[in-house]
């Protein structure tokens, strides 16, 4: 289980990772989800492009009502607060349960996110919040809605030559309201069904169903979901055709547990 | 909340017995804090991938792909012809055949490398020489084998369908060897008060220890001799088994197992691996090394506990069994493994059914059946866990339909202790213990009362109970009938002074957890009073240590236990004829007491200054001194050598989420009789790890397999192993039934722990499902399983 | 092909020669001879070559040697005069937390984290932390005791 041979660079600036992408040069951030990958040789890029020194490429920021989580941010720094206020409890608790913690302090949100393994916890989390994706290309910045990143197992909106610079989400009011479930048999497994719903005091709330092997499923008002939480969950799967029944069975568990939670 | 202080430690069970408590705290039934501990606390334990030589040349090898497929070449990568060796290139490795002698048996031929047909996915077909593993997986990458894939028979109960292929085309049919009992149990139907049939699964699965196996191999030019360091439980069985295959003698070959992370049965075979090794150390002259990866582990070689059984049994009012009719398949997969042979689960299911009951009446045919899988290894508790799943769930299946508790059905069956020692009608015969006061605690343990009124209120929650007895340290009455490639013996150890007074022993078996580097130097301080700190365990190396058919079988402490006694005892004797010509006293009037010779009640003299006489001071040595000096070699062997039994009762109480068929552990209890506890500290680790080993079995370790033969459990995010949150608490009591056959009473325990939990485990969650109707059969009871029991009882 | 990475390893200043492919455990195994720190699955679940990278605990499989270039890593041969090494140690022994010793050195490379940075954890909580460390031979029992019995010392 060694990696077939690849060349590895370290990106002094972001002009200099642009170039590396242009050449070819897969994009890296903790490792944590294409380490086991090259170890098995199931990735086999030809170069690295090694993220993680980017200047600004870690941290978190607020502007007003917005909170920038830089994507080099490691979960582990999420877990222990780095996120401001009602958001930040939010995220942290999602943080905590994802893999190990050794894993997460190397594993970042934005190397998550933009691997978009379907059972992944940000790929699942992050559509729920009204926020954008900064993506940095050649031709500069652009934006990209949350619930629109990730499009299909290990696809994303990013093109070949793009670099996840950021999260954006919008700050939470302590009045916010979160639930999230998710079915593992044992922590650090990846999920086999996971759903979150937030409702956020004069909004209509947002439910998430994630982790069943396709982009996560979006539900823009789950207002129905959050006032009959067992027959809308079981609405919802069912119009999903989800094929293994336990699958199915696991996701109408979660949708109705996390709005249960949220409510 | 409990905090770490006021719980008790490790050493401290539940209502531990105490009478053989050592009188000085370090010997016989002392929680001696290990002597090994050191070492590997600080990083400095040595196992075969911390051994590097200069030179040393890395491979990989090259694995096949397919389940079952007709090799037609291998093109090797260009410029690396010196570098990829196949099968062709090695003649002189010869096939690895395990035969057994039991009647009807098919003997397949293993080539290290495969020749003309693979016949399981990860079957090795070329090994590729670097200087690193890396650079030797680039290189196994970058050969091409051309195959004609042959259907494959990845499903036990097809291997003897009609028209299947054939996966050793000699043979009449993919069958290992079939046994059987007839009698015949019409006439139970009319008497019987209750019958009930089960059809159970059990999933394949991998031992997994956290270290892989591994191997180095080098030539010593001086001594003429292949020096070979290999992760194995049993080094002189390997010795043997590569001196034989290489065609050399075996004093040209030295098997040396250093440190060994983990064995539980898996590293208790002669690898093809190993013979590829040191063919190609001898032949190119260099020192060469593998170690396996977690890869080639969970697809190359999941290798352990596939059953099926079809299980009718009858009871009578009070729920007596009155007789069983056991069909039980095992797969077995392609090859029979060095020495164990394929067979050694099937053949054995007959004889172990009956557990720990008396069982009046009982017909069985039992099946090895040859598929596209890893070759099977017998695994910690070998085929016990299968066989006590399949009897303490069809015993539940009575009970609920005869309205009796759990715990009732067992106590009109279990073998009462006034019956001690017993003798079942397929011949086991049990020395000593009473059942079922295990089964008594163990059922006052876990709350019952507590969970029927949890259910009373709709909760699904139950409770689940599983005996057994474990034979362990049988010996050559037992096993000579099975006529494999090895029959333990009188097992040997060695033990001599050093000039300093050190006690030094040698045992032919190994340790890799067991602790016995501490144990065996409690032993030995309880014969000779030797400070435990100042007794070195020399093991695991051929030329340095007696001939062992290794650790295996729970048959460690029995075995060598009994050896270093014996040794220590010869040994004592020797000193104390020195002692007495140094004290100027008679023979008679001389004991040993507290590491030295005295005149009873009077001075003495240490060990050590006896030991500088032998060695160093002969002029002082008397005339009549045993000239065989200081060091002594002993033999060992119980009387009766049909192995000791164990035995235990879990109780388990668990949870089921309906909506997700999630199964939670909340409570767990061991009630264990290991008889003399040499370490009741140790003792406790191994039933505590054997039973976390037994959870994965019955909740969460499968490997999977296609119907073309994949399998489909490729890293240990798809293979489960329990961890920290899996396991709970485990809550452990003893009773102490001395063995009447053993030197301190000691029974074989070591493979206890593993063999009760699928059986309570799924009797708890069978009893929580009761209510609804629905009940599992299968292992894993995986969430999904679960669910579908739940759903197939609402349709 | 190869190229020098420089690291500081147990507070010295090193510098081996690696192929960029290499990861840290094979790079601190054969590169320096470091061979407590053990290799048991290489793709991040069963925590045997869990290390201390910058302060924080890592999987020394994922890591890879150009990203460890500038990296500081402490190993389990590193911790000699750490207090709470010490204790862990001692604690281990007492409550048989190992067996065969495979899994220990990330056991404790954890266990340690657990201890300085959760100093309030309960049972419930030093098992969660332990799921990304896997034994085989000990059922975790005693593990989970040392842990909770050096955390209680601390806490006094």
């Amino acid at each position: 289980m060694k990696p077939a041979p690849f060349d590895y660079a370290r990106p002094a600036d972001w002009s200099a990772a642009l170039a590396l992408l242009a050449a070819g040069a897969r994009p890296v951030a903790g490792g944590q989800s294409l380490g086991p990958m090259l170890n098995l040789r199931v990735a086999t890029p030809e170069k690295l492009a090694d993220l993680r020194h980017l200047p600004g490429y870690a941290g978190v920021t607020q502007q007003g009502g917005t909170i920038r989580i830089g994507a080099g941010t490691t979960h582990a720094a999420i877990e222990d607060g780095a996120v401001p206020g009602r958001l930040g409890a939010i995220l942290a608790g999602v943080a905590r349960r994802i893999a190990y913690r050794p894993v997460r302090n190397r594993g970042t949100i934005g190397g998550s996110l933009a691997h978009a393994d379907p059972a992944a916890d940000w790929v699942a989390v992050l559509p729920c919040f009204r926020g954008e994706a900064v993506v940095l290309g050649p031709a500069g910045e652009r934006r990209v809605k949350l619930e629109r990143f990730v499009t299909g197992m290990l696809a994303t909106a990013l093109s070949p030559e793009e670099l996840l610079l950021a999260v954006e989400l919008p700050a939470l009011p302590e009045a916010a309201r979160w639930g999230h479930w998710k079915f593992c048999r044992k922590p650090g497994e990846f999920s086999k069904a996971t759903a979150c719903v937030l409702a956020v005091p004069g909004e209509a709330p947002r439910a998430v169903l994630a982790a069943l092997d396709a982009p996560p499923f979006v539900v823009a008002d789950a207002s129905a979901l959050c006032a009959a939480p067992e027959a809308e969950a079981a609405r919802l799967v069912a119009a999903l055709d989800v094929a293994d029944p336990w699958r199915a069975a696991i996701a109408r568990t979660a949708l109705r547990r996390a709005a249960e939670a949220a409510s | 909340m409990t905090t770490a202080s006021d719980r008790p430690s490790a050493s401290e069970g539940v209502n531990r017995p105490h009478s053989h408590a050592s009188k000085t705290g370090k010997g016989v039934g002392a929680s001696l804090r290990r002597k090994e501990d050191a070492r590997f606390l600080h990083g400095r334990g040595r196992y075969v991938g911390d051994i590097a030589v200069p030179g040393m040349l890395e491979v990989a090898f090259l694995r096949s792909p397919v389940a079952h497929a007709r090799l037609l070449g291998v093109t090797k990568p260009a410029g690396a012809q010196d570098r990829v060796f196949l099968a062709a290139d090695l003649p002189e490795i010869a096939p690895i055949r395990a035969v057994s002698a039991l009647p009807g048996f098919r003997v397949s031929e293993q080539t290290a490398l495969a020749t003309g047909k693979v016949r399981h996915v990860g079957e090795a077909i070329a090994a590729c020489l670097a200087s690193s593993r890396a650079e030797a997986e680039d290189l196994a990458a970058a050969c091409e084998p051309e195959f004609e894939v042959l259907p494959a028979i990845s499903d036990m109960l097809t291997a003897r369908a009609p028209g299947v292929p054939l996966i050793h085309e000699h043979w009449a049919e993919n069958v290992f060897l079939e046994t059987r009992r007839e009698e015949d149990l019409s006439d139970l139907d009319a008497v019987a008060a209750a019958k009930v049939t089960r059809v159970l699964r059990t999933s394949r699965q991998s031992m997994a220890p956290i270290e892989g196996r591994g191997v180095l191999a080098e030539w010593d030019t001086r001594l003429e001799q292949l020096v070979v360091t290999t992760a194995s439980q049993q080094p002189h069985v390997s010795k043997t088994g590569i001196a034989e295959a290489l065609g050399l003698d075996e004093g040209q070959v030295r098997v040396i197992a250093p440190d060994v992370g983990g064995g539980f049965g898996y590293k208790a075979i002669l690898l093809p691996e190993e013979l590829v090794c040191c063919a190609l150390a001898m032949r190119l002259q260099r020192p060469v090394r593998w170690l396996e990866d977690r890869l080639e582990q969970l697809t190359a070689n999941a290798n352990c506990r596939e059953h099926h059984y079809i299980v009718t049994a009858w009871a009578d009012r009070e729920g007596r069994l009155l007789g069983c009719d056991v069909d039980a398949t095992v797969d077995s997969g392609a090859y029979s493994s060095y020495p164990f042979s394929a067979c050694l689960e099937a053949a054995q299911i007959g004889s172990i059914f009956p557990g720990p009951y008396i069982l009046p009446r009982f017909r069985y045919h039992t099946l090895s059946a040859c598929t596209n899988k890893p070759p099977i290894l017998p695994y910690r508790g070998v085929a016990r866990p299968g066989v006590c799943y399949a009897m303490e769930t069809t015993l539940d299946a009575l009970a609920r339909q005869l309205g009796l508790s759990a715990e009732a059905i067992r106590a009109v069956n279990l073998v009462p202790k006034e019956a001690m020692p017993y003798r079942n009608l397929v011949g086991k015969h049990f020395d000593s213990g009473d059942y079922k006061e295990a089964l008594r605690r163990a059922v006052a343990l876990v709350d019952v009362p507590k969970v029927r009124a949890r259910q009373a209120k709709g909760e699904c929650v139950g409770v689940g109970l599983a005996s057994f007895c474990e034979q362990g340290a049988h010996g050559t009455s037992v096993y000579h009938g099975w006529g494999m490639p090895m029959v333990p013996g009188f097992e040997q150890a060695q033990a001599r002074f050093t000039p300093d007074g050190v006690l030094e022993l040698r045992v032919g078996l190994h340790s890799h957890g067991q602790g016995l580097e501490t144990t065996l130097a409690q032993v030995a301080h309880e014969i000779l009073g030797v400070d435990p700190a100042r007794v070195r365990l020399v093991h695991g190396d051929t030329a340095l240590t007696p001939y062992s058919t290794g650790t295996w079988g729970s048959r460690a402490m029995v075995m060598a236990g009994g050896a270093v006694a014996e040794a220590c005892r010869q040994l004592g004797e020797r000193a104390l004829t020195i002692g007495a010509a140094l004290l100027q006293a008679e023979r008679g009037e001389v004991e040993l007491a507290g590491g030295t010779v005295r005149r009873r009640g009077g001075a003495g003299i240490a060990l050590e200054e006896i030991a500088r006489t032998w060695y160093r001071r002969p002029q002082n040595l008397p005339a009549d001194v045993d000239r065989g000096g200081l060091d002594v070699t002993a033999g060992y062997r119980p009387d009766p050598d049909t192995g000791t039994h164990s035995y235990a009762c879990h109780a388990v109480v668990a949870r089921v989420d309906v909506e997700t068929g999630a199964v939670t552990l909340e409570d767990y209890v061991v009630v264990e009789d290991g008889g003399v506890l040499v370490n009741p500290m140790i003792v406790d680790g191994q039933v505590l790890g054997g039973t976390a080993q037994g959870i994965g079995t019955a909740l969460y370790e499968e490997m999977p397999y296609d119907a073309q033969g994949q399998p489909l459990a490729g890293t240990l995010a798809d293979y489960l192993l329990p961890g920290a949150t899996e396991v709970p608490d485990i809550r452990l009591d003893h009773m102490e039934t001395p063995s009447p056959w053993t030197r301190f009473g000691q029974k074989g325990i070591g493979e206890s722990g593993a063999i009760g939990p699928a059986g309570a485990i799924l009797n708890a969650i069978n009893d929580a499902l009761a209510p609804l109707g629905a009940e599992v059969f299968d292992l894993p009871a995986t969430p999904a399983r679960v669910l579908a029991a739940i759903e197939a009882a609402r349709r | 092909m190869k190229r020098p990475i420089s690291l500081t390893v147990n507070g010295r200043a090193e510098t081996v020669l690696a192929e960029p492919r290499t990861h840290l455990a094979g790079l601190l195994r054969e590169g320096l001879r470091l061979t407590g720190t053990h290799i048991g699955c290489e793709h991040g679940v069963c925590g045997a070559c869990t290390v201390e990278v910058d302060g924080a605990p890592a999987r020394a499989c994922l890591l890879h040697a150009g990203a460890a270039e500038g990296a500081s890593v402490r190993t389990v041969e590193g911790f000699d005069g750490d207090a709470v090494m010490t204790a862990l140690r001692e604690a281990f022994s007492a409550e048989h937390a190992l067996q065969c010793g495979y899994c220990t050195p990330g056991m404790l490379v954890t266990a340690r984290d657990i201890i300085l940075r959760l100093p309030d954890a309960d049972e419930a909580r030093v098992r969660e932390e332990l799921a990304g460390n896997l034994c085989r031979c000990t059922g975790y029992r005693g593990i989970v005791r040392a842990i909770l019995r050096v955390l209680a010392q601390r806490r006094g």
